[in-house]
């Protein structure tokens, strides 16, 4: 194991490096990404690393850059594309849904779309309610996607490596605040992969189950290690890959703890956290609950542009410590 | 001689609180019998007509036709040659309790209730999920369990607080699989009787003392928060059943008095209206009759009843019926034991 700390950012860019290295299919599409170096700087210097045939900087036209994608998956290409913020998907969302989504099961399995789509989302950088959206449940909600949400480097770099290997497309959902932070779980060195639709543990309590994902299972994180000082334990868990989603876990949890908290940074209103509460509430583990089940996620507004509105649109660290608080003391 | 009977207000559903008084089928001075139609009243739910509950006089006409009266208050009073025939069995004190029995029979009691906690019966149960679970498992009505979560929510504090212990809690569990499968029902309770004989002599006041000494090591056997003795006297009015409250409370000769000059009285028609209610046991002595045993009947509210039976000069029968829901045969068992050996 190395103690390597890297961030978001040069995690993915390693797992693409690893990916362009161990397959020449593997190529990178998207808006700045070569040259520039991404929006974010993801792609960083892998233009200068593997030329302008691998990295492809492409017009501002999402619907072409993801047909394009699809069509080079389909002829034995795998693309890496990378949409500029996760709203603009929109954009490209027939060649999404539609598209790539649908033809491996409409051609009865004849052919594979290997591509992976990756886009930063999530509000905090001041962009407003045009760039700050989290748009996971769109992905979610059709069948054909698979679809991550990573919380961390380590776990960004195993499951951009899984996502393209699997052979039919997966949305890769990253949190722009993530991207210059460092992990708290250095990354190993090497194409070690983390599989997909499998939920991760990231700590174990007894007195409170906490499914968090994206950049709430690092503000849960915070107010587990607070709580915990208190005598309140919790268990933390992220489903990493919310479709297909894997509550083995949660179950097992939530009959220990007897006591749910969901937190999304997505508005509640039909958000992805909803299907935990609701495969939950259908499961044998319902009868073990001792506490109504807690949901804190964003509200149902666009996302405001002025600071403090933004940061009071979605969940923060005194909200989940409250919450949490407040249901382990009030149902005993 | 004659005594005065008030006839109240009776509580005809659980949430009637007062009662329009429609009118009077008698007048002052009316002779009645036991049975006979007082007056009628009306209630947002039902119109019901207010029988006599002896033979007697009208001895006054309390409330005027037209007025809304409160549960409990009198409607009019009775002169009444025999209290005894308003038999309560177990309610509250007041008379209103024992009306609202004879107007509809309280439901027999199902579910162990913690020792002097107050009976709860709501109409719907908040709970969180796994109060439900464990209370199915062990047995317990949720409706008798106070609420303190958000909400008025049963949590699983009080889903705990309210049980007994844990090996209780395990036989009794075992017992409902048991009763499931079939145990005769009496009066739709699972019950079962035990008998044995002893080798003693006592009188009633020994055998009631000992008895409720008895029962004070098992608070859990029922939800009152005294010990009534209800003593089955019979007499040329009927059954009386005259209630010795915490008779072991009282010294043997202050109880062996009190005994004698409410057997005398009730044999006469006559007990004090304070010891017509209260009953959590009750009492039936056989052995005047030369009975050897009867199956104890039990009365709705009680979880337990005794027979003495006659079985020679030196040896009497002491039979023993318990309420299944609240304790299974080895906890009959355990209590014949304790009281016999007691003697």
């Amino acid at each position: 194991m190395s103690d390597r700390m890297l961030t978001m950012a040069e995690a993915v860019r390693e797992a693409m490096s690893i990916a362009f290295d161990e397959r020449p299919e593997v190529f990178l599409l998207g808006e700045d990404v070569g040259i520039y170096g991404g929006a974010f700087g993801v792609s960083g210097d892998m233009y200068h690393r593997y030329g302008s045939e691998r990295v492809l900087d492409t017009p501002i036209a999402e619907l072409g850059i993801v047909g394009a994608a699809v069509g080079a998956a389909l002829s034995g290409m795998r693309p890496i594309v990378e949409i500029q913020f996760s709203d603009f998907t929109a954009q490209a969302m027939d060649q999404i849904a539609n598209q790539a989504a649908k033809i491996h099961f409409m051609l009865g399995g004849a052919l594979h779309v290997p591509m992976v789509l990756r886009t930063p989302q999530g509000s905090g950088t001041g962009a407003a309610a045009q760039h700050s959206q989290n748009l996971e449940p769109w992905f979610a909600s059709v069948p054909g996607l698979k679809v991550v949400v990573p919380s961390n480097p380590a776990d960004a770099k195993g499951l951009l490596l899984s996502a393209i290997d699997d052979p039919n497309p997966v949305i890769f959902l990253e949190h722009k605040l993530l991207y210059k932070i460092p992990g708290r779980d250095p990354v190993p060195e090497g194409a070690t992969r983390i599989p997909l639709g499998v939920s991760k543990v990231v700590r174990e309590g007894k007195d409170l189950t906490i499914v968090a994902t994206g950049i709430m299972v690092n503000k849960s994180w915070e107010v587990a290690e607070k709580l915990a000082a208190e005598g309140i334990t919790i268990t933390l868990i992220d489903p990493r890959t919310i479709s297909p989603l894997d509550m083995g876990p949660v179950f097992e949890s939530v009959e220990k703890t007897g006591r749910l908290m969901v937190v999304q940074e997505g508005p509640a209103q039909a958000g992805f956290i909803n299907e935990v509460i609701a495969q939950l509430a259908g499961s044998s583990s319902f009868g073990s609950l001792i506490a109504p089940i807690k949901r804190l996620a964003g509200m149902n507004i666009p996302i405001p542009y002025a600071p403090q509105l933004e940061k009071a649109a979605v969940p923060q660290i005194d909200d989940i410590e409250a919450a949490a608080r407040e249901i382990v003391k009030n149902w005993r | 001689m004659s005594f005065k009977y008030p006839v109240v207000m009776p509580k005809m559903s659980m949430t009637m609180e007062t009662g329009e008084l429609i009118n009077f089928h008698v007048a002052v001075g009316d002779q009645v019998k036991s049975g006979d139609v007082l007056f009628e009243v009306m209630t947002d739910k039902i119109d019901m007509e207010v029988e006599a509950p002896a033979d007697g006089v009208i001895e006054s006409l309390v409330a005027n036709p037209g007025d809304v009266v409160e549960i409990g208050k009198p409607v009019l009073i009775m002169l009444t040659e025999t209290e005894v025939m308003a038999f309560d069995f177990g309610a509250e004190d007041e008379p209103v309790a024992a009306v609202e029995v004879i107007a509809a029979p309280a439901p027999a009691i199902t579910t162990p209730v913690a020792p002097a906690a107050p009976v709860i019966l709501n109409e719907t149960v908040k709970a969180v999920p796994k109060a439900r679970v464990e209370a199915a498992n062990r047995g317990i009505d949720l409706r008798t369990v106070r609420a303190t979560g958000p909400d008025r929510t049963i949590t699983m504090a009080d889903v705990n607080g309210a049980q007994l212990d844990p090996a209780i809690a395990k036989r009794q569990a075992a017992n409902k699989a048991l009763i499931a499968k079939g145990i005769e029902m009496t009066r739709g309770i699972a019950q079962a009787s035990f008998t044995r004989s002893v080798n003693a002599n006592f009188d009633h006041a020994t055998f009631m003392a000992a008895w409720a000494k008895v029962l004070r090591n098992r608070p859990d056997l029922a939800a009152h928060e005294h010990i009534g003795v209800a003593l089955i006297i019979e007499s040329k009015y009927g059954s009386a059943l005259p209630v010795f409250r915490d008779p072991d409370q009282l010294t043997i000769a202050d109880l062996a008095a009190l005994v004698a000059s409410t057997t005398d009285a009730a044999k006469n028609g006559k007990v004090p209206v304070a010891m017509l209610s209260g009953a959590t046991t009750t009492v039936f002595d056989l052995t005047t009759y030369s009975m050897s045993s009867a199956t104890p009947l039990l009365f709705p509210n009680q979880v337990t009843s005794v027979t003495i039976g006659y079985e020679s000069a030196t040896t009497k029968i002491v039979s023993l019926t318990i309420d299944l829901n609240f304790c299974d045969f080895y906890d009959g068992a355990l209590l014949l034991d304790a009281l016999v050996a007691s003697l």
